[in-house]
């Protein structure tokens, strides 16, 4: 028997289980967008497979093993004593697992956001498409990421004309529903062309952040896009004027409505809401929003 | 016997299986028994999360590597090296950018090219592009990037392009195949055999059975890295970071590459981290990123020192270091 083969069979099998629970449980939506659950779901097949052909080797002998391999390469085959490298290298491989059981999965909060920059991307975001946005048009920058043909359907699926219908409903609306599925469009939207929708209603859920150099009344209401996985997530929202803001607590999540204008922030001209109303709400089943995915059927 | 042996496999299957769903099980009650600050759940979460979205990916990677292994001879590849230098390099990047290969898999290939005549530069050029251009770190970055193509196909030729300027330097530098003293073949080696009679079962068997030493190669540089970038995130402020990289385009490049090389992240799945960064810097830094990490990084560093002379894997470093910066300094204006 041996240990060392039995201990890697044992480590592809437990990160097999290890992802499945995290689909089964819906974990995973908590650490990637709903668009990429195919492909992982594929790497625990792959994973199963390669644990069929590993515990093979727990009772073969070294002799035995036909590899068609140069002797000259940096492969641990697995053979050979346990070494403190060894130790150390497996450890490495069964932390994500360890902590993925014992440590409870967190939503990212606005200690995060600090940590991000929300203001520099925000105001990054006024100032980038303000210069991209003459192509708006045709489908090309930012709009081609809803032309990819893309199998992995999820809840942000639309057939394109939904979407289309969807943006063109923005322009001559007199008030905008900022709703999960419209989230991240309508934000590009806005940021695109303010000056359009300046005085216009709006109604938004979200995250209160707060940042150092805010008035007393200013905090953004936003909420985390997930392009792809937790890691690359940010923070888009629209800093707001709300009367009494320094009452709320940051990462409270508030439903507000109020009316578009422009806000000067650092030099730069920002969309913000000019809040009327406001309310306390429950922390939403899913937190994040997601770009829109485009099906074709 | 062999059905004997079966049994005893499918015993010890199913002997693991439960033991691993008794682990899930008892951990599961461990959860909440110990509180610790927010900011280590955010780290476990973020890291969490970039190795589910990376671990697919890299597990293509390293099922595509097995194939390669077992089933493209080098002597096949040889015959494709033309005699002339310079075609030799463009060959040679060519080759790599089809061969999709992973940087730590590549230094034991080119080394055994290498010592059956396959002349330095282009081992070199080969060693560059192979990590660095071919289907799967295409589609990893394609994907990273929010579905841009822009930066995946500004990765791949520019790479390119300064994979065939660096294996021009290296062939005008050195003229030796600079491999440390090797008797070309190793006497403690009892398990390879040339069986040209192997069936195809047991050549496919192998390719798994090098998919899963290469996933145990790999597994642990890519937590690492994992690891790192979701410290980063949760405990370095992305202000102090642009601050050091000062919005210029020299240290933020500069701190670029400095995380692509201490990362050692596998090729395959540091776009995605390449990516978390991409609020915070220039366009040009996360090229920078992009197409240092897989040329050479600190684990390569060390691969390449057991395989070439010292005094050449730190030239080689430092021309490949400065070949990058300088490119992406010139190239930062478009970006």
């Amino acid at each position: 028997m041996n240990v060392q083969q039995a201990v890697r069979a044992m480590i592809l099998l437990l990160f097999a289980l290890f992802i499945t629970n995290l689909h089964y449980s819906d974990q995973v939506l908590l650490l990637i967008n709903p668009k990429y659950e195919a492909i992982s779901k594929i790497g625990v097949f792959i994973l199963l497979v390669l644990f069929g052909f590993q515990i093979h080797r727990i009772w073969k002998t070294k002799q035995n093993e036909s590899h068609e391999h140069d002797c000259d390469h940096h492969h641990d085959h697995g053979y050979g004593t346990i070494n403190v490298r060894k130790l150390t290298s497996y450890s490495i491989i069964l932390l994500p697992i360890i902590t993925g059981l014992v440590l409870p999965l967190s939503t990212l909060d606005a200690s995060i956001a600090e940590k991000k920059g929300v203001m520099l991307s925000l105001t990054n975001n006024a100032n980038r498409e303000e210069s991209t946005t003459t192509n708006n048009g045709n489908a090309s920058g930012s709009q081609q990421d809803y032309n990819q043909p893309d199998p992995n359907l999820n809840s942000n699926g639309m057939k394109k004309d939904e979407y289309e219908q969807m943006k063109g409903s923005l322009a001559d609306a007199s008030s905008i529903k900022m709703t999960d599925q419209a989230y991240s469009t309508y934000y590009e939207m806005i940021n695109a062309e303010p000056e359009k929708y300046v005085g216009k209603e709006i109604s938004i859920k979200g995250f209160v952040y707060k940042e150092d150099g805010f008035d007393a009344n200013q905090v953004v209401i936003g909420r985390y896009l997930i392009t792809h996985c937790v890691a690359d997530s940010s923070l888009i929202g629209f800093l707001s004027t709300l009367e009494g803001a320094e009452s709320i607590a940051e990462d409270t999540w508030i439903s507000v409505t109020g009316t578009i204008y422009l806000q000067d922030y650092n030099g730069i001209s920002l969309p913000a809401i000019k809040v009327t109303g406001w309310e306390e709400i429950q922390q939403p089943e899913l937190p994040y929003v997601y770009p829109v995915v485009i099906k074709l059927m | 016997m062999g059905s004997f042996r079966n049994t005893i496999t499918d015993v010890t299957g199913l002997f693991l299986f439960g033991c691993c769903v008794c682990i899930l099980q008892i951990s599961s009650t461990f959860k909440g028994v110990f509180t610790l600050p927010d900011s280590i759940y955010n780290l476990n979460t973020i890291f969490l999360s970039i190795l589910i979205e990376a671990l697919p990916f890299v597990l293509i990677g390293v099922l595509i590597a097995g194939g390669i292994q077992i089933f493209i001879t080098e002597d096949y590849i040889k015959r494709l090296i033309p005699k002339n230098k310079f075609l030799a390099i463009v060959m040679s990047c060519v080759v790599g950018a089809c061969f999709p290969a992973c940087e730590c898999g590549i230094v034991p290939i080119v080394r055994r090219l290498i010592t059956k005549g396959v002349p330095i530069y282009a081992g070199i050029g080969f060693l560059l592009t192979g990590p660095l251009i071919n289907p799967i770190v295409i589609l990893s970055t394609f994907m990273a990037f929010g579905n841009d193509l822009n930066i995946a196909i500004s990765r791949m030729m520019i790479g390119f392009v300064i994979a065939i300027v660096i294996a021009t330097v290296i062939s005008v530098l050195f003229k030796s195949n600079q491999l440390k003293q090797t008797s070309t073949h190793n006497a403690g080696c009892s398990h390879h055999v040339e069986k040209t009679s192997t069936s195809i079962i047991e050549k496919c068997t192998n390719v798994f059975l090098h998919a899963v030493d290469e996933f145990f190669d790999m597994g642990k540089y890519l937590i690492m890295g994992a690891l790192v970038a979701a410290f980063v995130q949760t405990y370095i402020s992305s202000e102090a970071l642009v601050a050091l990289g000062d919005g210029q385009a020299i240290s933020s490049t500069a701190v670029m590459m400095g995380l692509a090389y201490f990362l050692s992240l596998c090729s395959e799945a540091d776009a995605f981290i390449g990516a978390s960064f991409r609020n915070l810097f220039p366009t040009s830094a996360i090229l920078a990123f992009l197409i240092y990490g897989p040329m050479i990084d600190l684990k390569n560093t060390f691969m390449l020192l057991s395989t070439f002379k010292a005094r050449f894997v730190f030239i080689f470093l430092g021309i490949v270091t400065f070949t990058v910066f300088l490119t992406m300094l010139l190239l930062s204006g478009l970006y």
